[in-house]
């Protein structure tokens, strides 16, 4: 199945479609205002792009100094090349402990190595704490928004969800009592908490700390109160200094959902007296990435998600049309980079029309990525067969004016006097589907232009 | 020395770009003011109150949180003594915290508080209620400012903008969600 | 100052109109446009698709086509995008850096090698316009809703300029309108989607013309008003300007 197909489902239903549409148009106004009042926010954009292409141009630098200060300050570093490594890590670390309670904050770098599946496999307990992520964590679902991972879902289905996983009432669909509900499931989760695993968002290579950014607080509370922290960081997390985090504040929230800041930004540097800190640096397919140059800049991404509130084709086709664990622009050029056949039809799920790289932060141009993605799919014969003949064939035509004007006129006629119910049939004419074709005129302009030379 | 972290340094020094400047960060300015820092405060769910002294803190406190009955403080002695050791178990009954923060910043209403005044690193988010003191001068306008005022950001820190909040659900804005269900800030 | 206009292939068979009143607008503006009857296309659609390849001898007689002109001017600001932005892939002979400075969205060739900011004429009806993404963000041809809240740019200014028109105030100024090349039909369900969005944002905001400066869009546009039977007309810029300077 590719990504049209698994859109055309979802936009079946018109009204539920309307309203992902509008809910995230929205999270984009509240981005646009948000930028609008920071008169130097390009000029933060221009910054950002610059420090995150100098730190991947000193990556093997920037990773052993965040190395030597992390395990200064007492913490234990760890390297995976790939996921199964990751998750052979963190298992490890859990059962060095015998701990089977764990609590776990906003990654998608797990999501991308599939940990929870693996820990469940092996016995092991882990609570998603975001509340978007519990959700459709009780759901059985991937998350949908790299911010918003519930965000294909209306109350009514967290009400359902709530109803038979946390004992909510039948029909409660108030957001405030179904948060409430998830504060108290939740809270006791955190108290028995033995290990807490977070993300990163970023990792500061002169201190060798890191940073986690949270509106609701599940990070902290989690990390805090376990006895273990476990952060899992894929190597393109680091920045420089603890100054430039300054760039990456001001734009990370704002681009996300328009706050001025998120509501924690904590920096973790050392573990709490007796405690333990561990760092997961990830791989997992990032440096093959970093050799691709067209493609390399795409490991620029903070993880904001503005790319998909723009999107006019993800507001309309829901995160789960894109099959990969980040769904939107950003995924469609991240994804081909780790499954070129599975994610053949990301780069082609997007009108080019560049809205995305003019809201990202870091200035990934994605809409250039997504149009060089497509020529190495198109080299590697991952694009339909049909597609590629028919392109053959129109490049032949397009270098003669002669075939073009035979073949434009035998289009134009062949509009104006073969039924309608030929020229507009759905299968033979997906165009016709929903548009009218247009109305075919008498003479091209070619000939129009000869007569006037004529006369 | 894993072999994974070979391969992964090796592959990065292999295909990594030729290498281009780090820029320097300027400092844009901006509006350092009080009034900035509390329209933006107040914008994202906190609450910001004066305090004319040191003597008004526990009469301001008892009249916002009356209900409280189990409160720790740096600034005044709390019903419960917290420190580093204290268990989850006690900590979970805190209705109120009351911390010192040390730097504002007006752009965004974020307060950097940092672990040695936290008494308990999970404090500030445990606790239902959270209020952080705040000596006016402090406030910066921006980021720039704020990160350059930083000494270091110690074993932890966290700059805390507002009460925990989620809009997980339909993106409709609830406050509370498994931090602190409310921020004031007090400030003289 | 020899120009050249380049009709691409899908206007030259479906619409010639805007052909003419494009070759008719530049000369009441002064300038006599050749139409070089070898043209065929800019090689877009095959590079879009992943094809650039198979695209690359289109590209080439579009260098040997236009080569010898100082301006290249098309009703379309997509074709003219790809010609700056996509023509790298060719030896950047001095033809070829030639025909990528040469090329022009016909809109622009008027705003700023012209220096046009106002046409003479009247046109009282309520005129809805759709930016294209390649002509605005790509040739920057206007502002974007992403970088700053002041909507202008050339078309708006000239259509502006225009005696008794009202252009209307969409909810969303500058979204997508679906078509997209290829995609309008290897992803047609979300293509006519954000077509069938776009003409109810103008149609809710009181359009009757709808117009823009690329024919492509309003092709697509045009096919989703014409199934709506709805109460609007598609026009292309350059038939409105036309027609308002005798």
């Amino acid at each position: 199945m590719n990504h049209a197909t698994r859109a055309a489902k979802f936009i079946g239903d018109a009204d539920r479609t309307t309203w992902h549409d509008e809910t995230l148009w929205f999270v984009r106004t509240k981005r646009d205002k948000a930028v609008y009042a920071v008169p130097e926010f390009q000029d933060l954009r221009e910054l950002a792009s610059q420090i995150k292409n100098h730190t991947l141009s000193k990556l093997d630098f920037y990773l052993e100094q965040f190395e030597e200060q992390a395990k200064r300050n007492g913490v234990h570093v760890h390297w995976a090349a790939d996921a199964d490594e990751h998750n052979a890590i963190i298992l490890d670390i859990i059962r060095q402990h015998n701990a089977t309670r764990i609590v776990k904050s906003k990654s998608m770098l797990t999501e991308e190595c599939h940990l929870n599946p693996h820990l469940i496999a092996n016995g092991i307990e882990v609570v998603d704490t975001d509340l978007g992520e519990r959700i459709i964590q009780l759901r059985d679902e991937a998350p949908s928004h790299l911010v918003l991972p519930a965000i294909h879902l209306k109350k009514e289905d967290v009400g359902e969800t709530f109803f038979q996983h946390l004992g909510t009432a039948k029909g409660e669909v108030d957001p405030q009592v179904l948060t409430e509900a998830a504060r108290q499931h939740l809270r006791a989760r955190f108290l028995a908490a033995e290990v807490a695993i977070s993300g990163v968002n970023f990792a500061v290579a002169e201190t060798g700390g890191i940073v986690i950014c949270t509106n609701e607080g599940n990070a902290d509370l989690g990390v805090n109160l376990a006895h273990v922290h476990i952060g899992a960081m894929g190597i393109e997390k680091l920045i420089p200094r603890l100054s430039d985090l300054s760039v990456f504040t001001r734009l990370l929230a704002r681009s996300a959902t328009g706050q001025p800041v998120t509501t924690y930004t904590s920096h973790y540097t050392k573990p709490a007296d007796g405690k333990e800190m561990h760092i997961v640096i990830v791989d997992n397919g990032r440096t093959k990435q970093l050799g691709r140059p067209d493609f390399r800049a795409s490991l620029k991404c903070i993880r904001c998600g503005a790319c998909m509130n723009t999107c006019p084709v993800y507001r309309r086709s829901g995160g789960h049309s894109y099959d990969a664990t980040v769904p939107g622009p950003i995924g469609s050029i991240l994804s081909p980079n780790i499954d070129m056949k599975k994610h053949s039809s990301l780069p082609f799920a997007s009108t080019l029309c560049g809205s995305c790289s003019d809201v990202c932060p870091v200035k990934i141009d994605i809409h250039t990525q997504l149009y060089k993605w497509r020529q190495v799919l198109a080299e590697a014969n991952e694009i339909p067969a049909s597609k590629k003949w028919s392109m053959k064939l129109m490049g032949r035509f397009l270098t003669s004016p002669r075939a073009l004007g035979i073949g434009g006129k035998l289009a134009r006629h062949g509009i104006k006097f073969l039924p309608y119910s030929l020229t507009h049939a759905r299968h033979f004419n997906v165009w016709a589907v929903a548009r009218e074709l247009p109305e075919p005129p008498k003479q091209s302009f070619h000939e129009w232009y000869q007569q006037q030379e004529v006369k | 020395m894993s072999s994974s972290r070979e391969k992964i340094l090796a592959a990065a020094r292999a295909n990594k770009p030729e290498e281009t400047l780090l820029p320097t960060v300027p400092d844009f300015g901006g509006d350092a003011s009080a009034e900035r820092f509390t329209e933006v405060l107040t914008g994202i769910g906190g609450q910001v109150i004066w305090l004319d002294g040191p003597e008004q803190l526990q009469p301001v406190l008892a009249q916002l949180f009356p209900e409280s009955r189990i409160s720790a403080s740096t600034l005044f002695s709390g019903t419960l003594p917290v420190d580093a050791l204290t268990t989850t178990e006690v900590l979970a009954d805190v209705d109120l915290a009351v911390l010192a923060g040390e730097i504002g910043v007006a752009e965004n209403g974020a307060i950097w508080l940092p672990e040695a005044n936290m008494m308990h690193r999970a404090l500030p988010t445990i606790t239902q209620h959270l209020v952080l003191v705040l000596d006016h001068r402090r406030i910066v306008a921006t980021m720039h400012q704020a990160y350059a005022q930083l000494p270091s950001t110690g074993g932890y820190g966290a700059f805390v903008a507002g009460p925990s909040k989620t809009a997980d659900i339909e993106q409709s804005l609830v406050i509370g969600a498994h931090g602190a269900r409310s921020l004031v800030v007090l400030l003289y | 100052m020899k120009v050249a206009l380049f009709v691409p292939c899908y206007v030259d068979q479906f619409y010639p109109q805007v052909g003419i009143a494009s070759l008719q607008l530049l000369e009441k503006l002064g300038v006599k446009a050749e139409f070089p009857a070898a043209q065929t296309c800019c090689g877009q659609p095959l590079a879009n698709s992943g094809c650039e390849r198979d695209a690359l001898p289109i590209y080439r007689h579009y260098v040997d086509t236009f080569a010898a002109y100082d301006y290249v001017v098309a009703p379309s600001g997509s074709c003219v995008y790809h010609v700056r932005k996509h023509f790298d892939k060719l030896e950047q002979t001095p033809d070829v850096q030639q025909v990528r400075t040469s090329a022009y969205d016909l809109i622009d060739f008027i705003y700023n090698v012209l220096g046009v900011k106002e046409i003479p004429g009247s046109f009282p009806h309520r005129v809805g316009l759709h930016l294209s993404c390649h002509g605005q963000r790509g040739l920057h041809q206007a502002n974007e809703s992403e970088m700053t809240p002041v909507r202008d740019g050339q078309l708006r200014q000239l259509l502006g300029s225009l005696d008794g028109i009202e252009l209307t105030h969409l909810d969303r100024n500058d979204e997508c309108c679906g078509f997209g090349g290829t995609f309008c039909v290897s992803e047609a369900a979300i293509s006519a989607r954000m077509g069938q969005d776009r003409v109810a944002d103008h149609l809710r905001n009181g359009t009757s013309v709808l117009t823009g400066g690329d024919m492509s869009c309003l092709m697509h546009l045009e096919g989703i008003v014409r199934r709506g039977k709805l109460p609007m007309r598609v026009m292309h810029a350059a038939e409105i300007l036309n027609g308002t300077i005798s």
